[in-house]
C-alpha cells in the first residue's frame, strides 16, 4: 500500500530529530559544565550560562510544533504517543540545561577554594556517569529502542550511590577542616545536580518506553494513593465523618 | 517499524451484549465479500466500525438487520445471535428484526409527505398505537431526536423543505418512533455539513442510554468523537481472483484503538499510514 499524509509523517520525523540533537548538545554540556567548575574557569562559565538561552528556544519551537501538530493534524495512536512524548521530553532536556548551567554557576561560588583530591575524583565520576545516561537516553529516543531505554533506570541507582558517597566525603572533608562549610555546601548542591540529571535522563527512557510499547511507569505513590482511596475516600487532611 | 505490543486488555464494560456475532462469510454469488467475523455488540453503547473502501464494514452492518435479504444473490453464513436468538432462524419474522432494528442510511431520505406523516408511518403501519397515541409517539419521537422545537409548528408541512441535517434527525425520529432496541447508521453525517454533523452526533450521545447504535463511518473522527467501542475491517486480496475480501482486525474500546491499538494493521490505518 503507498504511504499518505507523508509531509504529516515527515514534520513528526523532525520533531524527534530536533530533541534528539537538544539532547545530544545537552549531553556534551555535562563533561564540559564539569571542566568549568572544577578549572573554576569563570569564562568559560559565563559563555556556557549565555548559551543556554539557545537551548530555551529550541525548545520553545519544538514545543510550538507540537501543539501546531495536536491542533492540525490530530495525531492518533503511535503518533500521538510521539507527539506528547516530544512535549514531555522537551521539559526534561530544558530543564537538565538549568542544571548544567546551576554547575557553572556553582564554579563562580566556590571561586578561589581548592578542592581535595578526593571530591574532585567523586565529581569527575558523577559528571561521568550522568553524561553516560543522558547519552545513553539520547541514543534510546534517536532509534526508539525500548529495551535500551528500560536499562536507564538501573544505571542510575549507580549514580545515586555517587551522590551518596560524596556527600559523606564532604562530611569528612569538614571534619578535617580541609574545606569550608559554605564550599562544602555549595558542592553538596552540586551533587543533588547531577543527581537530577539522571532523573532527567531516567524520565526521557520512560517517554521512550511510553512512545513504543504505550507504557505508563507504575509510580508507587499512586498506588498507594489508590489503595487508601479505596478503603477510605476521606480526602487526606479532613475530619472523617465520626470525628465531625 | 514501530512494534506495538498490547500492554494490559482494556477494562470491559458490564454491558449486557444485543448481537454475538461469530464466524460470518458473506458472499455475493462466489464471491466471498466478508471472512469470518467475530464479535460482540454491546448494549446502550455506540459502535464504529471503520475501515477503507470494500473493507465489508457496510456489509455487516445490513447484515445486522436483514438488509441482505433484498439481495438475491447475498448469502449469510456463520451465526448471528440478538439477545441470544438466532437472526437468521426461518421462524424469525424479518419484519419485526427491521422495526426492533433500526436504520439510518448515508443520505436523508424522508417520504414526500408532511413531517407529522413521516414520523407517524411506521408507528401507523405497526398497528401497536391508536389513533390518540400516534399524536404522542410523533411528538415524543421528535423530541428524542432534538427536532421538536424546529418543526413543532409546521408539522403539517412537507419534511422536503426542510435543511439536510434536519431531514436526517426526522429520519432519526422516524426510526425511534417504531420503538427499536438498535438502531444501525450507515455513514449518517457524510452528506451533512459540520454544524450538522455536529447535532447528529450530540444527539447519538442523548439517544444512546434508550437504543444501542452501531455507526458506519469513513471519517476517523467521528468515529473516535462518538463512539465507546470501535471495530476495524480491512482489505485482504485473494491472490487467484484478485478480489478483496473485508476482514475485521479488531474490535476494543475506542480510546485503546486510538491510543494504542494492539494490531499493527491498525496502527497503520488509523494513522493515515494506508489508505
Amino acid at each position: 500500500m503507498d504511504e499518505i499524509r507523508k509531509n504529516y509523517h515527515k514534520h513528526l520525523d523532525e520533531i524527534r530529530q530536533e530533541l534528539v540533537r537538544i539532547s545530544a548538545r545537552v549531553t556534551e554540556s555535562i563533561p564540559k559544565a564539569t571542566n568549568v567548575l572544577l578549572d573554576q574557569d569563570l569564562n568559560a562559565a559565563e559563555a556556557m550560562i549565555v548559551a543556554d538561552d539557545e537551548i530555551d528556544a529550541r525548545s520553545v519551537e519544538v514545543e510550538d510544533n507540537c501543539i501546531r501538530v495536536l491542533a492540525l493534524q490530530a495525531p492518533v495512536a503511535g503518533d500521538l504517543r510521539q507527539i506528547v512524548a516530544a512535549l514531555k521530553i522537551s521539559a526534561e532536556l530544558e530543564r537538565t540545561a538549568d542544571l548544567v548551567v546551576n554547575i557553572c554557576k556553582a564554579a563562580r561560588r566556590i571561586y578561589g577554594h581548592e578542592l581535595d583530591p578526593k571530591l574532585r575524583g567523586l565529581v569527575l565520576k558523577m559528571s561521568e556517569q550522568a553524561r553516560a545516561l543522558m547519552s545513553e537516553a539520547t541514543s534510546a529516543y534517536l532509534d526508539l529502542d525500548a529495551a535500551r531505554a528500560a536499562a536507564i533506570d538501573d544505571m542510575d541507582s549507580f549514580l545515586d550511590d555517587l551522590q551518596r558517597q560524596f556527600i559523606q566525603a564532604i562530611f569528612e572533608s569538614h571534619a578535617a577542616a580541609r574545606i569550608d562549610l559554605q564550599v562544602a555546601i555549595q558542592m553538596a548542591v552540586v551533587a543533588r545536580f547531577y543527581e537530577r540529571i539522571g532523573d532527567h535522563a531516567v524520565n526521557v527512557g520512560e517517554k521512550v518506553r511510553y512512545v513504543v510499547t504505550g507504557w505508563l511507569p507504575e509510580h508507587t505513590g499512586a498506588a498507594r494513593h489508590h489503595e487508601r482511596v479505596s478503603k477510605d475516600p476521606t480526602p487526606i487532611g479532613l475530619p472523617k465523618a465520626d470525628e465531625a | 517499524m514501530i512494534q506495538v505490543q498490547a500492554v494490559q486488555p482494556e477494562k470491559t464494560t458490564e454491558s449486557s451484549v444485543v448481537f454475538s456475532v461469530r464466524d460470518l462469510n458473506v458472499y455475493y454469488g462466489e464471491f466471498r465479500a466478508v471472512r469470518d467475523a467475530s464479535f460482540d455488540i454491546n448494549e446502550n453503547e455506540i459502535t464504529a466500525f471503520i475501515g477503507p473502501s470494500g473493507c465489508g464494514k457496510t456489509t455487516v452492518l445490513r447484515c445486522l438487520n436483514r438488509m441482505n435479504d433484498f439481495i438475491e444473490t447475498a448469502r449469510v453464513e456463520g451465526k448471528i445471535e440478538y439477545h441470544g436468538v438466532d437472526l437468521y432462524d426461518p421462524q424469525v419474522n424479518s419484519n419485526e428484526v427491521r422495526r426492533r432494528i433500526g436504520m439510518v442510511f448515508q443520505k436523508p431520505n424522508p417520504f414526500p409527505k408532511s413531517i407529522f406523516d413521516n414520523v407517524a408511518y411506521g408507528a401507523k403501519l405497526s398497528g401497536r398505537f391508536s389513533k390518540s397515541e400516534i399524536d404522542e409517539v410523533v411528538e415524543n419521537a421528535l423530541r428524542q431526536a432534538a427536532l421538536w422545537d424546529e418543526v413543532k409548528d409546521r408539522l403539517k408541512a412537507s419534511a422536503l423543505g426542510l435543511s439536510g441535517g434536519q431531514q436526517q434527525r426526522l429520519c432519526i425520529a422516524r426510526c425511534i418512533a417504531v420503538k427499536p432496541d438498535v438502531i444501525l447508521m450507515d455513514e449518517p453525517c457524510s452528506a451533512l455539513d459540520p454544524i450538522a454533523t455536529a447535532r447528529i452526533e450530540d444527539l447519538m450521545q442523548e439517544i444512546k442510554k434508550d437504543f444501542s447504535i452501531i455507526i458506519v463511518t469513513h471519517n476517523m473522527q467521528q468515529a473516535a468523537r462518538v463512539s465507546d467501542r470501535t471495530a476495524f475491517f480491512t482489505t485482504e486480496i485473494n491472490p487467484e481472483s484478485d478480489r478483496r475480501t473485508g476482514v475485521l482486525v479488531e474490535v476494543d474500546s475506542t480510546r485503546k484503538i486510538f491510543s494504542m491499538p494492539s494490531d499493527e494493521r491498525t496502527e497503520l490505518y488509523v494513522t493515515g499510514r494506508f489508505g
